[in-house]
């Protein structure tokens, strides 16, 4: 399942290097398309604090394909949301700073925030049969994405916009299907709406949250060969949330692997498979069926279970199953720090003690 | 769409013919003659003769029903005996002050339901939507009639906020030219501001003892409702799209919300427009509920058995609407889905 033309994935390499979070977020105004610095969002509950996203950072230059992975429950959606400013209570963004085209938009109000929300920065959702208002029109649905940020806009000439965007969605018949309800579209043509909404106004920022995941795998290729053209098309960042590194593999530029709320591993694409640093991004790895490694037997899963959010232990979360640190007191005492080093797939940032001494055993 | 219509009336025609059927077998098995129980005990042997004559008494138990029903839907109710009038004289006569009330109370029980929801709901408030909960308890729990007593000691005779237990206008008060007879709405229409707020406040104490417990009803539907719509990705989308919080709520999570609360919102009124008739004799109200709650006292049969199926015909009608209206506003409902692979 190759989706990029060889040319397109030239072009864009160069925006595959990592921004570690000990790069400083001066002068990312005019060089990345989104900065994320520090971000921290909890919920509160009662009786518990679930630490959903623990101080993560990360840069993604224009146009670059950021892929997110990691176990349900990791904090990718509530990563996804904080950057929107669309936590809910109980929930709430602590801290960090969210750096949208040089401007901090993090401490923004609901108003301020509405202006920049699907005009520069947009969002797709998981499951097409949930994201779609059903007892509102398609064409409803897509005029309103667009009126929003320009209600000076004629109903016609909103409407018209609204049937050339199903149009670029490969959605035939398009003016007749705009009356359409979403009950009378199919999964893959409601996925296919969801990201015209998403695209009505050319955000330099889109963030899909497993866009496909809820597709068959027919109707997947074929959903992400569109996104694939229309995101270069119209020249967007995008931050793929997934839990799929295929997926990873054909569609991104970079990878940054999750895990209980943490970015611990960021890199380009080709490290990740080359030489996962953090023992989590290998073991993750491994858990990817491959035909070439069927006669080493059953597919190996991660033992253990993803810690609790809301009682997270000291140390690194990820001691506990870790074959590494399991045992090892430093693991489970101090939290790692960033550690930025250089592999023979180019560099990564990676959360782990060991991170040094692992990229130099990675045999090429 | 032709479908579901045709299933809704099928369904609507089997509920008031059970309820027919029910209504007519209670009245065969009371001990002693259905027409002396008609007539009551003050009628003649000759009088009670003819009406047996007349429904068929003797008759094949079918031929019995079919006159039964047939009289019924003609409008022949029979007479009151205590009152000497034809019972649908009386219902139509008393029929207003009931309708006006329960319009008044659904009207006021739907508002208040959806804006203590919509408080319970939109902003995170725990606290809030404690109360709002605790509140809609002691609605489901408190008796309506020992609600009523409450509001006429506190609002009439404590405080003298409010008219007390005198009807639908004040002793002295004229009645507005008939032409809805909803004195109200006939006052506006007179242009009698003075007495349409006198209706106004006899109809406040009344609607609120009736409309409780199902207001406690709606407001706990509406709110789980509305919590369940708000957590839906669309409602995510909405705002994704740069609609601020409370756009996207009031576009997407309400009408949402409101659709089930339609059926509800059917229940009530039929409710309300057949069960007022302790409320009404609390307060006097000149409606069918009291036409009724004297004629048991009377055992003026002729009109408890119209009253009994007139309710069970409306009940099923407002139903019937609301199911229809569902029909329409639903699209998911009104549009087949289309079969796409």
């Amino acid at each position: 399942m190759r989706l990029l033309r060889a040319p397109d994935r030239a072009a864009r390499e160069n925006a595959g290097a990592p921004h570690g979070a000990t790069e400083p977020a001066a002068g990312a105004s005019s060089e990345y398309a989104l900065s994320v610095r520090g971000l921290s969002t909890v919920y509160e509950t009662g009786e518990a604090t679930v630490h959903a996203v623990r101080d993560v950072s990360f840069d993604l230059r224009a146009t670059e394909r950021l892929g997110i992975v990691g176990e349900s429950g990791s904090g990718k959606s509530a990563l996804a949301l904080s950057i929107l400013g669309l936590i809910e209570a109980p929930g709430r963004v602590l801290d960090g700073e969210i750096v949208l085209g040089g401007r901090d938009i993090a401490r923004l109000s609901d108003r301020q925030l509405g202006a920049i929300r699907g005009k520069q920065i947009a969002l797709v959702l998981q499951d097409p049969s949930t994201a779609l208002d059903p007892v509102k029109t398609i064409g409803a649905q897509i005029v309103e994405a667009i009126a929003v940020h320009e209600p000076q806009l004629r109903r016609a000439a909103a409407r018209k916009r609204a049937a050339d965007l199903l149009r670029e969605v490969d959605i035939s018949h398009a003016e007749q299907r705009l009356d359409d309800y979403p009950h009378q579209y199919s999964g893959g043509m409601r996925q296919r709406v969801a990201i015209a909404i998403a695209i009505a106004n050319n955000p330099s920022v889109l963030i899909a949250d497993e866009p496909t995941t809820a597709l068959d795998v027919t109707t997947q290729a074929q959903v992400l060969a569109l996104l694939d053209r229309l995101v270069d098309e119209h020249r967007t960042a995008v931050i793929l949330i997934t839990h799929n590194l295929g997926i990873v593999s054909d569609f991104c530029d970079s990878v940054a692997v999750m895990y209980a709320g943490r970015l611990v591993e960021t890199s380009g694409v080709e490290h990740i498979f080359l030489a996962p640093t953090h023992p989590y991004s290998e073991a993750l790895l491994k858990c990817v069926p491959n035909p070439e490694r069927l006669t080493e037997g059953p597919l190996p899963a991660i033992t253990g279970f993803p810690p609790d959010l809301s009682s997270l232990p000291t140390g690194c979360s990820f001691a506990p199953r870790c074959p590494i640190g399991r045992d090892l007191a430093e693991c489970h005492e101090r939290t790692p720090q960033p550690h930025r080093v250089s592999g023979p797939a180019g560099e990564a940032v990676v959360e782990c003690h060991f991170a040094e001494r692992r990229i130099r055993e990675v045999k090429v | 769409m032709a479908r579901v219509i045709g299933l809704r009336l099928l369904g609507s025609i089997g509920a008031v013919l059970g309820a027919t059927i029910l209504a007519f077998v209670i009245m065969r098995l009371l001990p002693g003659n259905p027409a002396r129980l008609i007539l009551g005990p003050l009628a003649t042997q000759h009088a009670v003769n003819s009406l047996s004559q007349q429904i068929g008494l003797g008759r094949p138990i079918y031929v019995q029903y079919w006159r039964y029903i047939s009289d019924f839907f003609q409008g022949n109710w029979g007479y009151s005996y205590s009152d000497g009038e034809t019972v649908k004289k009386l219902i139509v006569e008393r029929a207003p002050a009931t309708i006006e009330l329960a319009l008044f109370s659904f009207v006021l029980a739907m508002l208040s339901a959806v804006a203590l929801a919509l408080l319970a709901t939109y902003s995170h408030r725990p606290i809030t939507d404690r109360i709002v909960r605790g509140a809609s308890y002691i609605g489901f729990g408190t008796p309506p009639f020992f609600l009523a007593l409450l509001l006429l000691i506190f609002f009439f005779k404590t405080f003298h906020l409010l008219p007390g237990p005198e009807g639908r206008l004040g002793v002295q008060a004229i009645p507005p030219p008939e032409v809805t007879g909803l004195y109200t709405v006939d006052a506006l229409l007179a242009g009698q501001l003075h007495t349409f707020w006198e209706a106004v406040e006899h109809l406040i104490l009344p609607s609120l003892a009736l409309g409780i417990s199902s207001w406690s009803f709606l407001v706990r539907l509406l709110r789980a409702n509305l919590l369940e719509v708000s957590r839906e990705p669309f409602i995510t989308v909405a705002r994704g799209k740069g609609l601020r919080r409370w756009t996207a709520f009031r576009r997407h999570a309400l009408p949402n919300a409101f659709l089930p609360t339609l059926t509800a919102g059917g229940l009530v009124l039929g409710e309300f427009l057949a069960g007022s008739v302790l409320i009404e004799r609390v307060f006097n109200w000149p409606g069918v509920g009291s036409l009724v709650f004297e004629a048991i006292i009377k055992q003026d049969y002729a009109i408890v058995q119209t009253f009994i199926l007139l309710s069970a015909v409306l009940f099923v009608l407002v139903n019937l609407i609301v199911d229809l209206l569902y029909a329409v506003i639903d699209p998911r409902v009104r549009i087949p889905s289309v079969a796409t692979a």
